[in-house]
């Protein structure tokens, strides 16, 4: 499903922010990325969503190159990634529905699959009664399942999670983890950068450690690492 | 594209005027600016150039003959003159002829006429030369200074050369007005859409990570660039037909005299000003907005 091909992203400054990275994410994986501020994780989220180039290397997505993507076809390597961020990043000016809803109306989806899908996912996340809400009547938890319904509805195969716990307490997050739990067993591929130790000492999941831009551990499932 | 989405673009181009709407409205009153003047000047030519015609088909050059010449003298001047180059027609008016014009006119009762008739004519042999268009006039005249045997030579060069002269500095002063105007629309519609894509930028992020093509992006904004030129344009437009209409019917009011010019039909100006003008509102709308989504739109 993804992977990285001796991929190394160094910045116009000349700082290093992967270098060499070799990274094979099966269909249905649940992958933690996990290291130290600067470790990389950022770098490398950016890189899968194709907001930064390789500087040499390959990524290849649902087998596509996507480093020698021209800058129309992005739009449409996107629709197979779905991302949720720490900072949720929703339309205050929209409810609920309508902020699901906006992610099916800009790839031009029929109002019919809209009106049938966006109730099912608010649903599926919990929402199933906040859809006349704004963002500011909402918990940060549940602004956050908001933001998760938007990234899902189009029902993408991969979803990408920049630490999306970062903003919520233990329970809320607890919430989330399952929730993405739920949506990995679904068949959803799930890509996820954290600092959060207890959620990734719980899941038992693979667990991939970066630090100063290279992987320097990955198990195919157990914790945190204290050398990151 | 799908019907709903155009609704969208739409209702997001609408909403996206609103929320911004003090330049909204600077942009419109630019693009109203400078689509009066442009509507003012085609209004004021195409009139100029309306009376110019009409005086190019009554206005001619009357030559007139010295003495009296013979009917074979008369034959081969007219030959010359219809010789000269931009020459329409040229038609003999003998004396005779020009008394029973002059009384048809003046009506033949009149106490002038008294004690004129066939032996007892002062008018002279004359011809009545009719031009293919107005500008060639001063060509002709100076042919026709070169014919031997012509007394005189009557026109109305002074006055169509006052209109030709004041259509032209209208159509050149009313071109650079309208595209000074044009460009400030253009600036002033530049930064509103600017003002409106800072606005939305976290909209325009999340579209982008939704997989939002660029153009679907765009498009509400060039929609705002559309509705700012078409209601810039429909404005001064639709307030431009009653008026043009007043004025017209004004000065046939005020100065019967000028009843012998027709003023252009308040329908004849609007037919060509009216898609002309809508179509450059738009354009106007549409080089500002993309101008500015390329400079401020990061896609």
């Amino acid at each position: 499903m993804i992977w990285l091909n001796n991929v190394t992203k160094t910045y116009p400054n000349g700082s290093r922010g992967v270098e060499n990275l070799n990274l094979h994410i099966e269909k249905g994986d649940f992958v933690f990325i996990v290291g130290s501020s600067g470790s990389g994780k950022s770098t490398l989220i950016k890189l899968l969503l194709k907001e930064l180039e390789p500087t040499t290397g390959d990524i290849i997505i649902n087998r596509v190159k996507t480093n020698e993507l021209s800058s129309n076809q992005i739009p449409y390597l996107r629709r197979n990634l779905g991302v949720v961020f720490q900072d949720f990043r929703l339309l205050p000016n929209k409810t609920v529905y309508e902020n699901v809803a906006f992610a099916m109306r800009v790839i031009e989806a029929p109002n019919r699959i809209i009106r049938r899908n966006v109730p099912a996912v608010l649903a599926l996340v919990g929402l199933g009664k906040k859809g006349r809400s704004y963002p500011n009547q909402l918990s940060g938890g549940e602004q956050q399942r908001t933001a998760l319904a938007r990234a899902i509805v189009n029902n993408p195969p991969i979803l990408i999670c920049d630490e999306p716990t970062g903003n919520l307490d233990p329970e809320t997050a607890w919430g989330i983890m399952q929730l993405l739990d739920d949506i990995n067993k679904r068949g959803t591929t799930i890509v996820m950068a954290t600092h959060a130790r207890d959620i990734v000492d719980d899941m038992q999941k693979r667990v991939v450690t970066l630090k100063q831009g290279n992987i320097v551990r990955d198990i195919k499932k157990g914790g945190y690492c204290d050398e990151a | 594209m799908r019907p709903s989405t155009i609704k969208y673009f739409l209702r997001e181009g609408l909403s996206g005027l609103k929320k911004n709407l003090l330049m909204t409205m600077a942009s419109i009153i630019a693009v109203m600016a400078c689509i009066s003047i442009m509507s003012f000047s085609y209004c004021v030519a195409s009139n100029l150039q309306h009376i110019l015609q009409q005086m190019e088909d009554s206005i001619g050059i009357s030559v007139f003959l010295g003495g009296s010449p013979t009917s074979q003298e008369i034959e081969d001047m007219k030959t010359k003159i219809s010789e000269i180059d931009h020459v329409l027609e040229v038609r003999y008016i003998s004396p005779g002829d020009a008394l029973e014009e002059l009384k048809t006119d003046w009506g033949a009762d009149e106490d002038i006429f008294e004690g004129l008739d066939e032996t007892n004519n002062p008018l002279s042999h004359s011809f009545q030369i009719t031009l293919d268009k107005i500008e060639s006039q001063d060509t002709v005249l100076q042919a026709l200074k070169g014919i031997d045997g012509i007394d005189n030579i009557r026109h109305g060069q002074t006055e169509t050369e006052l209109i030709m002269k004041a259509n032209k500095v209208f159509k050149i002063a009313g071109f650079l007005v309208m595209l000074i105007l044009g460009v400030i629309s253009i600036m002033i519609i530049m930064n509103t859409i600017r003002i409106s894509v800072v606005n939305r930028r976290v909209e325009i992020n999340i579209m982008k990570y939704v997989g939002a093509t660029d153009w679907f992006i765009r498009w509400p904004f060039i929609i705002e660039g559309v509705i700012i030129g078409v209601v810039g344009a429909l404005l001064p437009l639709l307030l431009g037909i009653p008026i043009y209409a007043k004025i017209i019917s004004s000065i046939y009011n005020y100065f019967p005299v000028i009843k012998i010019i027709q003023f252009r039909l308040v329908g004849d100006v609007f037919v060509v000003l009216f898609p002309v003008a809508l179509a450059f509102g738009v354009l106007l709308g549409i080089i500002g907005s993309v101008t500015s989504i390329r400079k401020h739109l990061r896609v």
